[in-house]
């Protein structure tokens, strides 16, 4: 649960940042989901230059403020980012934890496979010098 | 060579591994689909393969047990879903029932392209579930990653 720590449940309404999933065991699956839309990986990157409000966070799309919330809502519900104090203002702030946890894994993920496919590179070599002995020996 | 991951595949979401091989692609199709070459690999250096059984035809079993370098066995059975040698292998990993969490199950598409002398492989993962990318992390390759990385350490110590 990323957005768990240190937000009073009271605060979910107070702040109309809807955390649909705030009960969700799964943070890894809801970053990648997230994480899986061009325009919520620009709003990240934006955030990733300090807190923006909404309407500020909308202004390079050519869509409602409705639709930008939409996307809020489900990087919001991944623990991405985070709703101020600002009653009126509301700006959204980047969380920087379960970003890396989703890199965390696809590192051990590619790590898993780097060993194997090491192992193979060195497999192949052996079969082709096999090859080639058996050639040699037919000729 | 390292293993490159396509993160702008999480579009999709799909995770996407790419390696060049010094090798022809028959040789290489040979190596990922023959029990007898893919044990000798497979988990990399430090891990070996004690059980590895395959029946390559779409709907066979691939039936493969992995020994981590510090004993811990992992069981990963699949299905075949369609072969085109040599070009192209997919599978999906299905649920081991005994373990709880289970690993994550995934279809997997490994296809071989030539370029040249040398053999393009190219691995895209999709896991059946996003939620069960979750177990991954936390007991899956994570841990098979730890156990191997282990092993090497103390091996560089007597090196």
């Amino acid at each position: 649960m990323p957005l768990a720590k240190g937000r009073e449940p009271g605060y979910i309404q107070l702040a109309g940042c809807q955390l649909i999933s705030y009960m969700s065991s799964d943070p890894l699956s809801s970053t990648l989901f997230a994480l899986a839309d061009p325009t919520r990986r620009g709003i990240l990157a934006r955030l990733a230059t300090g807190d923006a409000t909404v309407k500020e966070l909308a202004e390079p799309y050519e869509m409602s403020l409705a639709a930008v919330s939409k996307h809020l809502k489900v990087l919001e519900t991944a623990g991405l980012i985070s709703c101020g104090r600002d009653a009126q203002w509301r700006p959204r702030h980047l969380e920087a934890g379960p970003m890396r946890d989703v890199f965390e894994w696809l590192e051990s993920y590619r790590q898993f496979w780097d060993r194997s496919l090491d192992s193979l590179a060195e497999h192949l070599k052996v079969m082709q010098k096999q090859k080639r002995k058996a050639k040699h020996r037919a000729n | 060579m390292t293993a490159t991951i396509d993160i702008s595949s999480l579009d999709r979401p799909e995770i996407i591994i790419t390696r060049l091989f010094d090798a022809p692609r028959l040789l290489v199709w040979t190596a990922i689909t023959d029990p007898k070459h893919v044990a000798l690999w497979y988990g990399g250096p430090g891990f070996t393969n004690p059980v590895c059984e395959m029946d390559l035809r779409p709907g066979g079993a691939w039936h493969h047990v992995m020994q981590a370098p510090n004993g811990t066995r992992f069981t990963i059975n699949s299905i075949f879903e369609q072969i085109v040698a040599p070009e192209r292998l997919v599978w999906r990993t299905i649920k081991d029932p005994t373990r709880n969490p289970a690993p994550p199950t995934s279809v997997n598409t490994i296809t071989l392209e030539e370029r040249g002398v040398q053999t393009k492989w190219m691995l895209v993962s999709r896991f059946d579930s996003i939620v069960e990318r979750d177990l991954t992390a936390k007991m899956g390759f994570g841990q098979m990653i730890s156990a191997g990385l282990g092993r090497l350490a103390e091996h560089m110590k007597r090196l």
